[in-house]
């Protein structure tokens, strides 16, 4: 008897079964009935709505790194496949140890597994997810009715944590507060509500309601090319930020240039060159452009208005290096800023 | 008098300097027609430049050459600026060689660089006539594909190298809404169509007939709404149009 009972107490994270997002995977953002979006934001991966249709507030200054589908072919199955992960990540068996209702999320370190709130869940500061050394840990939250973040709140992923691997199963809407940063694969029942500032590293994806954005940066660039488990993701075995068994050498370095190197284009490619790089994170004016770990470290930039913008690359290295900033400033025209004006047609057909 | 060629671009997939250096230097001296040049590879980079006065082009860098025609700075349908993709230069840079819009097609001409500015895209479109294919590369890569309708038999859409002119917002009431990318190309057949040059066009399928994927256009490209989308907002005047069969 006593074999059993320690057969069976396995860690959490043995209990956590994959969950496949299959066709989601290029979608940064899925709705149900509508997305709407205020605001420059920026969303790396595509946009989807269905069985709604409304995709409102997309044009400039926002930025869709990526394909739309308003309630076409690829949005419905995607749609279907986001019911079969939802029921999937709901369905995860939870240790008893593992019921954190009642309580706050933020300050906490958790281990891979699946955790459960039988009703709302709190996110206050930062709540950090250490995979201990797997990059392929999954976390899996079952949340029975709504999420919340407060302002500048986190997740923090370490120790070779991927967004890919984290699955958020909200059973009606999910709020997050202003300036947080996100990590993971946001699944609501309903809606999904993000404040000014907010950024996801992942996806956000309602599944009967509305996904509603104010100048956020979404971006599920990593975890777009499917591997492993479904919709998996690059970047493991890196040992994400994590500290354990880096190279006390501090051997990194790394330059920063961008092509074409004129002073007034309508886009360029900085690209990020050196040695032991780990990770480089491209910001344009503050707001996430890439994310970068992996060669090559490159990011295509393109501003959506006229007039001068400040390209930083944060760089760090596998070694005990120290992290760099590099910085240039880049103009852009404003013929390069794309809106097209209204003319008559007069052309072939 | 000097020449001077614009950086050799650099390619991707494997084509020789030389190669690159035969076709970049025949192109600044006229000897490879750029209206049926149909380059293996596409550049990273594309040099521009944007006319800030009505200029006269030339066919040679000089005040004594015979003149081609007169270029406006401003676009027709939307008044925006005249971007034109540049072949060279010559005499120290006072003068630039590039593609000009209309007929004949592809044509080219030297303009002064008074009163213009220097500008450049990393993007290219393919247009395979064949294969009723849309290719969009962004630094000399594969950015997007798009299935296409071309034109029919009797007013085939011409091949070669041409140019977006402007980008042009469409009303829902207009045929081959909602954007249009108005190309340097006309057609080879149609001298006027709906009050227009002839001008080929690459638009969506608004308001038209015709499936993706046949050959039933009078002459312009169409695209899906959401393809037209998304190139309306990334592509600019200027950005090379390459058809081919």
């Amino acid at each position: 008897m006593a074999v059993t009972v320690a057969l069976f107490a396995l860690p959490a994270a043995a209990q956590a079964a994959p969950v496949h997002l299959a066709t989601v995977s290029p979608f940064v953002v899925l709705g149900g009935s509508t997305v709407t979006n205020t605001g420059p934001s920026v969303l790396n991966g595509d946009l989807g709505v269905s069985p709604g249709t409304a995709l409102v507030g997309f044009g400039l200054p926002a930025v869709v790194n990526g394909a739309t589908h308003a309630n076409d072919a690829v949005a419905a199955k995607a749609q279907s496949d986001l019911t079969t992960a939802y029921n999937v990540a709901a369905g995860q068996p939870v240790a008893p140890a593992n019921d954190l209702t009642g309580t706050d999320l933020g300050n906490r370190t958790l281990t891979a597994g699946a955790y459960r709130y039988t009703s709302s869940a709190q996110l206050t500061g930062p709540l950090t997810l250490d995979a201990q050394g797997d990059p392929n840990a999954q976390f899996v939250f079952e949340i029975a009715s709504q999420l919340t973040t407060a302002s500048a709140s986190s997740v923090v992923l370490i120790n070779g944590a991927s967004p890919c691997n984290v699955y958020w199963q909200v059973g009606s809407s999910a709020t997050l507060g202003t300036t947080t940063a996100f990590q993971g694969n946001l699944m609501a029942l309903t809606s999904i509500s993000l404040n000014n500032g907010a950024s996801v590293t992942g996806r956000l994806l309602a599944r009967n309601g509305q996904v509603s954005l104010i100048n956020n940066v979404l971006d599920a660039s990593r975890c777009a090319t499917g591997s492993g488990t479904g919709d998996g993701g690059p970047g493991n075995g890196t040992g994400g930020d994590g500290t354990g068994g880096r190279s006390t050498t501090h051997n990194g370095r790394a330059t920063m240039r961008r092509a074409p190197n004129q002073d007034c284009t309508d886009g360029f490619s900085a690209t990020v060159r050196g040695h032991l790089i780990e990770r480089v994170v491209f910001r344009m004016d503050g707001r996430l452009v890439g994310n970068r770990k992996s060669s090559p470290f490159k990011v295509f930039v393109r501003a959506s208005r006229a007039g001068v913008h400040r390209i930083r690359a944060r760089v760090t290295f596998k070694d005990a290096t120290r992290a760099k900033t590099l910085r240039f400033r880049y103009r852009a025209c404003a013929a390069a800023v794309r809106e097209p004006r209204r003319g008559p047609a007069q052309l072939t057909g | 008098m000097t020449l001077a060629t614009p950086r050799p671009p650099r390619f991707r997939w494997g084509v020789s300097a030389l190669a690159v250096a035969a076709l970049t230097v025949g192109m600044s001296y006229g000897l490879v027609a750029p209206a049926r040049a149909a380059p293996s590879a596409v550049p990273t980079s594309q040099p521009l430049v944007v006319l800030l006065h009505d200029h006269i082009a030339r066919t040679g860098p000089s005040l004594d050459a015979r003149v081609v025609g007169a270029v406006g700075s401003l676009r027709p349908l939307t008044r925006v600026r005249t971007v034109l993709p540049v072949l060279g230069y010559a005499d120290r840079k006072s003068w630039v060689q590039v593609l000009l819009p209309g007929r004949p097609n592809g044509h080219t001409g030297w303009i002064r660089t008074w009163q213009t500015r220097r500008a450049d895209t990393q993007w290219h479109i393919r247009v395979r006539l064949s294969a009723r294919r849309v290719i969009v590369y962004r630094d000399g890569l594969v950015e997007r594909r798009f299935h296409a309708v071309v034109g029919n038999p009797w007013t085939p859409t011409p091949r070669g190298e041409f140019f977006v002119e402007e980008a042009v917002a469409l009303s829902s009431q207009d045929h081959g809404g909602p954007f249009a990318l108005a190309t340097s190309a006309r057609s080879e057949v149609l001298q006027e169509f709906d009050g227009g040059p002839g001008q080929i066009g690459l638009h969506g399928t608004d308001n038209l007939p015709g499936a993706l994927g046949t050959a039933a256009s009078h002459g312009c490209v169409r695209v899906s709404t959401s393809a037209i989308t998304w190139l309306a907002r990334r592509i600019g005047s200027g950005v090379r149009i390459t058809i081919s069969r």
